[in-house]
């Protein structure tokens, strides 16, 4: 071994060393996430072999050429199929160092070969793995590598999908031994003081792993308190936003405004009120989008593609086909594009029938509309049949005929059963679909869940989307309340599937955007983002619902000529209600409301949500362990009391209490008085086990002082020596 | 006070070395000898015959350059063969006195109990008292006294036993045992020429003597201490195995042993274990065992070290 910077201890260079290479896991385990790594373990591999060599004793001649060897299997394992260093491989390996050289003096950098950057990467741990060797067990400096591996860890988290609650926890872990280990190396070494078993080592380590357990523990289990300030993301992506007009940031799991990429739900949704589109309406209305059919179990993807048609302007489209059931009232919108963003698609509202002003693309299935000719910020006009959703017709529609692709009943395999579970408890007793939906519909509200934009987690790697949310966060906001929706209605075949679009916007009072008589203007800000739910009934057909709490569904619901049902069902009266456009649906203040609700109860039950029973019985269990470890060594504090004691007193009660507090400790450690036997006995029994005289020695002071009552306070010094070194050799 | 204490010790050490150039391997025996004589004890000597009682009073009157006289009873010895009688000398024409073997200062007395009860008495009161009265005369005996007697434990035809009352008096009771192979053969090489005992010289003189059985009085005994042999005596007059428990005398005797136990040890004080050490020899002569832990095979000595194991040992306990 090589490890021998200090030849007395080389278990501890080992440990110091074996820490360095941990730190550097920590290193390359983030990169698999935050960039296009892949591999990962290749690396590991690599940087345990580069440690490996480093630290075995050989000349260096034969080191080196070792970690190449090992460095350019690497590479042929990864990009090559050739055989290992024939001449074809060779020269492969040959042209492409010298592509890349070339590119290299180019300057351009992103055209490097993936071969290459692995190359330089490899090299570059290479390096790193003689570095740590020399900063951990040559110098003995490791603070500076850990403290950089912290500020590595935590910059990462923040500003990426890394996740380092667990990394910090072993950092922290590793750092801490290591740091100790090396203190107590210095110190061994400054007492000269020789470690030489492994037993007498881990009595060393004892306390320091003690301490890093229960501070570790502790760490994880106490309490935590929320971020002191805000969080320096959002602000950074949205400065970034405005310089990449809101493209850079897209697939980040932060959500902003309205995006394409759905793949991915969760996380915080951000406050954005940059205004897309103005709308001249004479209520306001829900504005779709497009839907998406196909749930992952994390987000949304579309694999129902439908076809395209195209329209002429004030064409009548085939867009959202109702049947004759379905009565429709006419009415119109005009839309004045703003800064539309992520929006390429055109917005329209539920039972729009044409665009007058240029011709578009549409495709009934996802409910996309293209403009075909202009920019997609030019203002249109659309003619709208405002559809009112007969409910007798619903309630009679049943669980048979649909003429929808199976694709709208599709759920993951790894969908978690209780979901299922869930879904028949909320519909039970509900006999047609209809009923069944509204159920599913009002069931969020019913039972507490809780909009929230801010502290939403992503689900971890194993999780559902949906099923964490319904089960364990309960809170978020219209994606977790439309997703969940979709897919217990999907549960309960029915087919159904997930809106995208705005909701109707604000009441834009001041902007005179549109000179129509009647009508309102409405801002739609990104804020208003919005997703919903359809649910397909035969005979009327894609139906919107609204999950969300705090939201309310915008469509007219009819009951024909029952009446009194109408009066009965709470929802519908609000729903004819809204013909008079209400500030309450517009999403701004309502979100504010449930907002500070949230602050409220979150700042109470922040604390303890979370903290689990689990958690507790973690803190309690170590608190157990804490004042057993005290109780276990209370001889050990006792003496060092003791010890103080008999410093700074040199009486014979001192030393009288002090001798007692011997007897205690040799009776502890199994050294018991037996009934009638004499101290000097006894003291001729201790040594002949310790192999030595000083208890004897000890004795006949205390014979003196107690037996022959004299004063020996002038021989302290010998007796504070006697009764350290046995207790020293007791406890240790 | 230290050095003085050396000077006495080492005085005593040379005594209790000589002795044992002719006591091989006898040094405990020694050693007690030694205590009773500092502490003005006397000791019985209970041991069959032929293992060195008489020789090791003996070698104790050669080191010490004392007057050593030898009774040797018989039962048909008279008290005044102890203590010496008046004689009408005729030619002065009064009484004058013949002083006995008690008037020495070292006397033993051997085979004592094969004497009369009468004559027994004679040697003991004079033991305790330290002066006799003949024919109305009392008379001091001289100084140091001691006197070392000898019985034999396997003869008990035609002896007289000595009354409890009487084994009261002394303050040790002594066994030899045999000696070990070892030791045996040795002794037969130091003895093959002449006799060790006829070749060692006295090394301590009568003054001496007195000074340090004065000395040993002074001996410092702690209250932890007192107390610990109070509490040994009084387990004997509590324990069921005895009939009959240790008398104030036994606590001073054993008092007075640990002392002289402590100063040849050269301590100028007692500890525990000077009263661990002593308590057999000052006790098992002053217990009756009952009868039912004699049919249960108990000797004195299991019961008195039984006692000591269950006393607790005195302790400053702070």
């Amino acid at each position: 071994m090589r490890l021998n910077g200090n030849p007395a201890h080389p278990w501890m260079s080992l440990i110091l060393y074996v820490g360095a290479m941990l730190l550097l896991f920590e290193w390359i385990t983030p990169l698999e996430i935050v960039s296009d790594t892949g591999y990962v373990h290749l690396f590991y591999l690599f940087v345990a072999y580069c440690f490996l060599l480093t630290a075995i004793h050989m000349p260096v001649w034969l080191r080196s050429p070792l970690k190449l060897v090992g460095l350019l299997f690497i590479i042929h394992y990864l990009f090559f199929d050739v055989t290992f260093l024939s001449r074809e491989w060779i020269g492969h390996l040959i042209s492409d160092l010298q592509v890349n050289i070339e590119l290299f003096s180019g300057q351009n950098w992103m055209q490097l070969t993936p071969l290459f950057r692995t190359l330089l990467f490899l090299i570059l741990l290479w390096m790193l793995s003689y570095l740590l060797y020399y900063w951990f067990v040559i110098v003995k400096r490791p603070l500076s590598f850990i403290v950089f591996t912290f500020i590595y860890i935590t910059v990462l988290d923040t500003f990426t999908d890394y996740s380092a609650i667990w990394p910090i926890i072993r950092s922290f872990v590793i750092g801490v031994s290591i740091l100790g280990v090396s203190h107590l190396f210095k110190m061994a070494e400054n007492e000269r003081i020789r470690i030489q078993s492994f037993r007498v080592l881990m009595k060393w380590l004892a306390p320091l792993l003690i301490v890093i357990v229960v501070g570790t523990s502790i760490g994880y289990a106490a309490p935590k308190f929320d971020p002191q300030w805000p969080d320096p993301v959002p602000f950074l992506q949205g400065a970034a936003e405005e310089g990449f007009s809101g493209s850079g940031f897209q697939n980040q799991v932060q959500r902003i405004g309205y995006g394409e990429n759905d793949e991915q739900l969760g996380g915080g949704f951000l406050a954005d009120d940059t205004t897309v589109f103005y709308a001249s309406a004479r209520t306001s209305q829900y504005w779709k989008v497009e839907t998406k059919d196909f749930y992952t179990g994390k987000g949304w993807e579309r694999t129902v593609e439908g076809e395209f048609i195209e329209g002429a302007p004030g064409e009548v489209l085939a867009l959202q086909p109702y049947d004759i059931d379905v009565e429709r009232i006419p009415t119109e919108s005009t839309i004045q594009m703003v800064e539309p963003g992520n929006l390429t698609k055109l917005p329209y509202r539920y039972g729009t029938t044409s665009f007058t002003d240029f011709p578009v693309k549409y495709n009934p299935e996802t409910g996309e509309v293209n403009n075909l000719s202009g920019s997609p910020s030019d203002g249109y006009h659309i003619e709208v049949m405002r559809p009112n959703f007969p409910l007798n017709t619903l309630r009679e529609a049943r669980n048979l005929d649909w003429h929808v692709s199976d694709a709208y009943l599709q759920l993951p395999d790894s969908i978690p059963d209780r979901i299922h579970h869930l879904t028949q408890e909320i519909i039970e007793g509900e006999e047609n679909p209809y009923d069944q939906a509204k159920a599913i519909e009002q069931f969020f509200t019913r039972d507490g869940y809780e909009y929230e934009t801010e502290d939403v987690p992503v689900p971890y790697e194993e999780a559902d989307f949906v099923d964490q949310f319904l089960f364990e966060t309960k809170r978020g906001y219209c994606d977790h309340y439309s997703t969940s929706m979709v897919v217990m209605l999907r549960s309960a075949d029915i087919p159904a599937r997930w809106v995208k679009g705005f909701t109707g916007g604000e009441l834009a009072n001041q902007a005179n955007v549109f000179d129509t008589e009647g009508m309102n203007t409405y801002e739609i800000q990104n804020n208003h983002a919005h997703s919903w739910v359809e649910a397909y009934f035969p005979e009327v057909g894609w139906v919107p619902f609204e999950p969300t709490v705090g939201f309310s569904n915008q469509s007219d619901f009819v009951t024909g000529e029952d009446t009194e049902d109408l009066l009965d069902d709470r929802e519908e009266t609000e729903d004819y209600e809204q013909d008079i456009p209400e500030p309450e649906l517009d999403e701004g203040p309502e979100q504010e409301e449930t907002e500070e609700e949230d602050e409220n109860e979150t700042a109470g039950a922040s604390d303890f949500s979370g903290y689990t029973f689990v958690k507790w019985l973690v803190v309690i269990g170590l608190s157990l362990f804490v004042l057993w470890l005290i109780f276990r060594n209370r001889y050990r504090f006792l003496s060092y009391w003791k010890k103080n004691q008999l410093k700074r007193n040199p009486d014979q009660k001192t030393f009288v209490n002090a001798y007692g507090f011997l007897l205690k400790l040799l009776s502890n450690e199994g050294y018991r008085m037996k009934s009638g036997q004499t101290l000097r006995e006894f003291a001729t029994h201790v040594d002949r086990q310790m192999g030595n005289s000083d208890m004897s020695s000890l004795t006949s002071y205390y014979e003196r002082a107690v037996y022959r009552e004299e004063d020996l306070s002038n021989e302290n010094d010998q007796i504070d020596r006697l009764w350290n070194k046995i207790v020293r050799n007791l406890i240790a | 006070m230290e050095t003085s204490m050396m000077a006495q010790h080492s005085k005593i050490e040379r005594l209790v070395a000589n002795m044992e150039k002719v006591m091989i391997g006898k040094r405990e025996a020694v050693e007690l000898t030694v205590v009773a004589l500092l502490t003005e004890g006397h000791v019985l000597l209970e041991d069959v015959p032929g293992v060195g009682k008489t020789m090791l009073v003996r070698s104790l009157a050669k080191s010490l350059d004392l007057d050593f006289k030898r009774i040797q009873f018989t039962p048909d010895l008279l008290p005044s063969d102890v203590t010496g009688m008046s004689v009408y000398n005729q030619k002065e024409m009064t009484f004058e006195f013949r002083a006995g073997p008690i008037f020495g200062n070292i006397v033993l007395a051997d085979e004592i109990n094969r004497t009369s009860p009468k004559t027994q008495s004679a040697l003991l009161e004079s033991m305790e008292e330290r002066n006799i009265t003949v024919d109305g005369n009392t008379m001091a005996l001289k100084r140091p006294f001691f006197v070392m007697a000898t019985q034999n434990p396997i003869e008990y035809e035609g002896t007289y036993a000595l009354p409890e009352a009487q084994l009261d008096r002394f303050l040790l009771k002594l066994q030899l045992g045999y000696p070990t192979l070892q030791e045996e053969v040795e002794m037969l090489d130091r003895t093959s020429a002449v006799h060790p005992v006829d070749q060692i010289e006295a090394v301590m003189t009568k003054e001496e003597v007195i000074d340090l059985q004065q000395e040993v009085k002074h001996t410092h005994l702690s209250q932890h201490v007192k107390e610990y042999i109070v509490k040994i005596i009084h387990q004997t007059r509590n324990h069921s195995m005895l009939d009959l428990g240790a008398s104030p005398r036994a606590s001073i005797a054993l008092m007075r042993a640990s002392k002289g136990y402590a100063f040849l040890q050269g301590r100028d004080y007692v500890i525990p274990d000077d009263v661990k050490q002593m308590a057999p020899h000052v006790l098992s002569h002053r217990l009756l065992v009952s009868s039912e832990a004699r049919f249960e095979g108990r000797t004195v000595t299991s019961i008195v070290n039984e006692v000591i194991n269950q006393t607790m040992v005195p302790m400053d306990r702070g």
